[in-house]
């Protein structure tokens, strides 16, 4: 099968395209060069004048797993009013808008163009239950980030000074076992430290039982992450989330990495300072000014939009600090498996609330502030900070200072003085914005073949019209190719397709096997054969796609 | 004969891994647990009839299939019930569902719903078994002892030393219930009952809230277990709410998440709301994945519905035209009524009668084919095993071919300009 897409402007900044007039050529589930004047395409589209781009990736976005599903339980009032008929292509009904089913999911992300999604908070006891929702995600790729720093065998190995080796090893085991793509630290120590009963754990404070620091925890699983050669930095959900005041962890949390590569999330909701009468403030632009001049950090950002949603996370402490703001007010807590937790709070963030708006204004001045586009990624923190079905309002008001100057005159009146929002004259290009979601998430996650329009890459294609509102020319591709298959035409899904799951399997001492068998023996009480994911397991056999690691030494 | 040691159990919800087979041609011969599910329900012989049947007679899978898609395509209210199998037995039930307008429900669920209406009504604070094991020092046992459904509970959960409490000593508190005797037997004096006369279990929930509160009357024998559990460090009250009787029993399970965010302000506590034999947890899981809602959904032209009352199988049995009832884990009918038609996808060994329209034999998930079922907590999967090749289809695989048939016949319908 040969695919030409014809005369269309290509913006695939990973080989230096920023517009160029070309022809792309798909062949089979791959890009590939121009066959030459005798080659019969297939099929011809005509996109003269459009903009191609590759298939978008989400780096961060809850889309499977316990707390997704126990969010849609817990927000049955939002499905019940949001429900979605199948598609004659084969796609399923479905419900729900911060928490969308799984047709539903993976039908709102290829509408937009989206061919990939991470779930960066797969705990290794849940890791099968994301494993089987994510391959009932119709369309899109996925791969799960393995959470860890709140698990008793690594607090414990670090407590004995069990050594960095026995750390990797440990790391390795487990991302194999669950088969994961990158290890996500969230508020380390602190989960664990809640099960024991403390409320707040600082940067530098001892958590209970095992004396261990967050930044012992942090430090030890950057330096995993990187002697391991894992492509994605350790991805870092830092201290203090949500609490006024916690820029001043965040820019200690980039000091603690002390120069080993660290990709820091959902930074708005870490990016709070103190000053005014309400004691809240935005800290955007020290913390901006600190990862712009820290080449090892890469960020993204959790945009708050106004309305209803709910937050998943895993950091049950943070949550517990939330949870008296629910709305509507009820709200889920799990302590689990010796592992982490996870807490469920609905949420209505409202652009007559000052605190709200000034996380709307917060989220923007740093996307604005942040010179790298490809050190920052495109995020809402699904559906934490917005369901990610905002994007294409977020791109505009990135790429549109107008527009975004009059969304400032319409939140709370004194939470403008509070951020510098106003001032910034930024505007995202088109080739920025395809840095950020498309050849930047592939870069930092290690998918070689997708994210790019290059010979060889995965055939993920999208095709905008360039409308001068840019919300409406990314919220309704002209056409969306997966895997070289046509899957969307003017907004509407015209067949059915499957994506692959992503994972690393770095190697490790054999040796760490039995410790961790007589652990998972005596403490977990489920022997580790039966928690290993097997290869077969992966998307009904067809298996994980595997991304090679480089081990390193720290210099 | 070879010996299996360490065969995962899907039956209870307890997801054991440690159960002992003896495998060889007559069949599966379990060594003894500790769990008289395990050693009844793994207990196989490899001959077994893998004939379909249509009203009793022996009839070629393929008819079967055939005879299946037919009286399911001609339903007008169908009903996909019992829903007893594995995850992937499960989501291709569902894919059924959609595409035939019935609702879904599992035998099992009216624990699962006692539990869930107070969850999407107030929310709640829970745990799972691992964290019950290594972390808990006082365990607050509500209503009867979960050991008649889960047998294992005490041996692998509690009986175990608590890592994480210092003098690795726990308590376990009843209240409203009896211990069995074999739990009094393994947990010995660790057990206290706290009996307060012949109030109900409601009200003894009620009463346990307002001596938290510090209203209870002078001599209330809750003034001293509301202590406890304030002076706990990490208290787990454990519930199987299919276990309880009387009216409302989602109002007890209400009072209880109450007390539980009560006592958590201060200290910690978390609730075990325990349901889920026959992969009852994976069937709800994946039916909140794929369509959002919990079990007892249905599609209405496509749209997915929830009505946790009238999506109730016991009460779609009275007008539903079409039952397709899938039984995998054991061979075993609930009492069964219903007009309708009645197609059954069970294990060869289930005796029925009166024969149903349709019979279809399918093998059990961990024991004929691998399967997922989740675990009576709710955050674990487990993939359990094949153990023997009995020419024994997975439900998946049946419904798979349904689905097929009634694809092809939609086509033949398509091309006839029907």
């Amino acid at each position: 099968m040969l695919t030409k897409l014809a005369g269309g402007r290509l913006f695939d900044p990973a080989n230096g395209r920023h517009g160029e007039v070309a022809d792309l050529w798909l062949r089979d589930d791959r890009v590939t060069a121009n066959p030459g004047p005798g080659a019969t395409p297939d099929s011809v589209y005509d996109v003269t004048g459009k903009v191609v781009m590759a298939g978008a990736i989400d780096i961060h976005s809850h889309i499977a797993g316990g707390k997704v599903n126990l969010a849609r339980m817990l927000m049955g009032e939002e499905h019940d009013r949001h429900r979605f008929t199948g598609s004659a292509c084969g796609c399923g009904g479905g419900s729900g808008i911060a928490t969308p089913s799984t047709h539903t999911t993976g039908a709102r992300y290829i509408e937009m163009g989206f061919t990939a999604a991470f779930e960066p908070a797969m705990l290794g006891s849940n890791a099968r239950h994301a494993h089987l929702e994510m391959s009932d995600i119709p369309y899109i790729d996925t791969g799960g980030y393995l959470v860890l720093g709140n698990d008793d065998f690594l607090l414990d190995l670090i407590a004995t000074n069990a050594g960095q080796a026995a750390v990797n090893d440990y790391v390795a085991w487990m991302l194999t076992a669950t088969q994961s793509l990158a290890v996500k630290v969230v508020n380390p120590g602190g989960i664990n430290a809640f099960k024991f009963n403390a409320r707040k754990l600082d940067l530098d404070e001892a958590g209970p039982h095992y004396g261990v620091t967050p930044r012992t925890v942090l430090t030890v699983l950057a330096r995993a992450v990187y002697e391991l050669g894992l492509p994605h930095p350790l991805h870092v959900h830092g201290c203090n989330l949500g609490i006024p005041g916690n820029v001043a962890t965040t820019l200690d949390t980039i000091q603690a990495a002390s120069g080993l590569p660290m990709h820091m999330t959902h930074i708005q909701f870490h990016s709070y300072d103190t000053a005014g009468d309400r004691k809240f403030s935005s800290g955007a632009a020290a913390l901006a000014e600190a990862v712009n001049r820290t080449p090892t950090l890469s960020v993204d950002i959790g945009q708050v939009m106004f309305g209803q949603t709910v937050t998943a996370s895993a950091d049950t402490m943070a949550q517990r600090h939330t949870a008296p703001l629910a709305h509507p007010r009820k709200w889920l807590a799990m302590d689990i498996e010796c592992e982490a937790g996870c807490g469920v709070v609905p949420f209505r963030y409202r652009d007559k609330s000052y605190v709200n708006a000034l996380q709307w204004a917060i989220g923007l001045e740093l996307f604005l502030l942040l010179d790298d586009p490809w050190r920052v990624f495109l995020t809402t923190d699904h559906p934490n900070g917005a369901p990610f079905t905002f994007y294409p309002e977020l791109i505009r008001l990135l790429m549109d200072r107008d527009y975004r100057l009059a969304k400032l005159a319409e939140i709370h009146p004194d939470a403008p003085a509070h951020t510098t929002l106003g001032s910034i004259t930024r505007e995202y290009t088109l080739a920025e914005i395809a840095i950020m979601t498309r050849a930047a998430p592939a870069r930092i996650l290690g998918l070689a073949d997708r994210g790019h329009l290059a010979p060889g890459a995965s055939a993920d294609v999208t095709v905008y019209s360039d409308l001068a509102d840019r919300r409406a020319m990314f919220e309704r591709p002209d056409l969306v190719f997966k895997s070289g298959k046509l899957v969307v035409r003017d907004g509407a899904l015209v067949a059915m397709a499957q994506g692959s799951t992503h994972v690393v399997r770095p190697g490790f001492d054999e040796l760490i096997e039995r410790r961790i068998a007589r652990y998972f023996d005596e403490r977990i009480g489920l022997a580790i054969k039966h928690f290993r994911i097997q290869d077969a397991e992966i998307r009904h056999g067809a298996g994980p796609q595997l991304h090679p690691c480089k081990r390193r030494e720290v210099p | 004969m070879t010996f299996h040691p360490d065969i995962l159990c899907p039956f209870c919800g307890l997801g054991c891994g440690d159960i002992g087979i003896d495998l060889d041609d007559s069949g599966i011969a379990p060594r003894p647990s500790g769990c008289p599910q395990a050693d009844r329900l793994f207990r196989r012989s490899a001959a077994v009839p893998t004939d379909a049947r249509m009203s009793g007679t022996a009839v070629s899978m393929d008819d079967a299939i055939a005879e299946a898609a037919r009286l399911l395509a001609e339903s007008h209210a169908p009903l996909i019930a019992g829903l007893a199998t594995d995850v992937d037995g499960v989501l291709s039930a569902l894919t059924l569902a959609e595409r035939i307008g019935a609702t879904v429900d599992h035998e099992r669920s009216d624990a699962l719903f006692r539990n869930l209406a107070a969850l999407r009504r107030f929310g709640w604070s829970t745990t799972t078994l691992a964290e019950l094991r290594n972390r808990c020092d006082l365990v607050l046992v509500v209503g009867p002892d979960p050991a008649a459904a889960f047998p294992r509970l005490w041996e692998r959960w509690v009986v175990p030393e608590p890592a994480f409490v210092p003098d690795g000593a726990r308590s376990v508190v009843f209240l409203g219930g009896e211990p069995l005797p074999e739990t009094a037997q393994l947990l010995g004096g660790q057990i206290e009952t706290v009996d307060p006369g012949a109030r109900d279990l409601a009200m003894l929930v009620t009463g346990l809230r307002t001596a938290l509160a510090g209203r209870a009357a002078a001599g209330d024998p809750m003034t001293e277990l509301a202590a406890r559990l304030r002076a706990a460090r990490y208290t787990v009250v454990i519930w199987a709410a299919g276990l309880f009787q009387g009216p409302q029993p989602d109002m007890i399970v209400e009072g209880l998440v109450r007390l539980i965010r009560t006592v958590d302000g201060t200290t910690r506590c978390s609730g075990l709301p325990l349901s889920g034999a026959d992969n009852l947890i994976g069937a709800n899981q994946a039916c909140g994945w794929r369509t959002g809602f919990p079990l007892r959904t249905g599609f209405d032209a496509g749209l997915p519905l929830h009505d946790p009352e009238r999506f109730d199988w016991r009460r779609r049995l009275q007008d539903a035209d079409v039952t397709l009832w899938i039984s995998a884990f054991r061979p075993e009918m609930p009492e069964f009524s219903t007009n309708g038609t009645v197609i059954i996808l069970a294990p060869p060994e289930m005796t029925i009668t009166p024969e149903p329209a349709l019979f279809i034999p399918v093998g059990t998930p961990g024991i004929d084919h691998a399967g997922d079922v989740f675990r009576a907590d709710s955050v674990v999967a487990l993939h359990a095993g094949m153990l023997i090749d009995r020419g024994l289809p997975s439900v998946a695989g049946v419904i798979g071919r349904i689905l097929a048939a009634l694809d092809q016949t939609a086509k033949v319908k398509e091309t006839a300009g029907c």
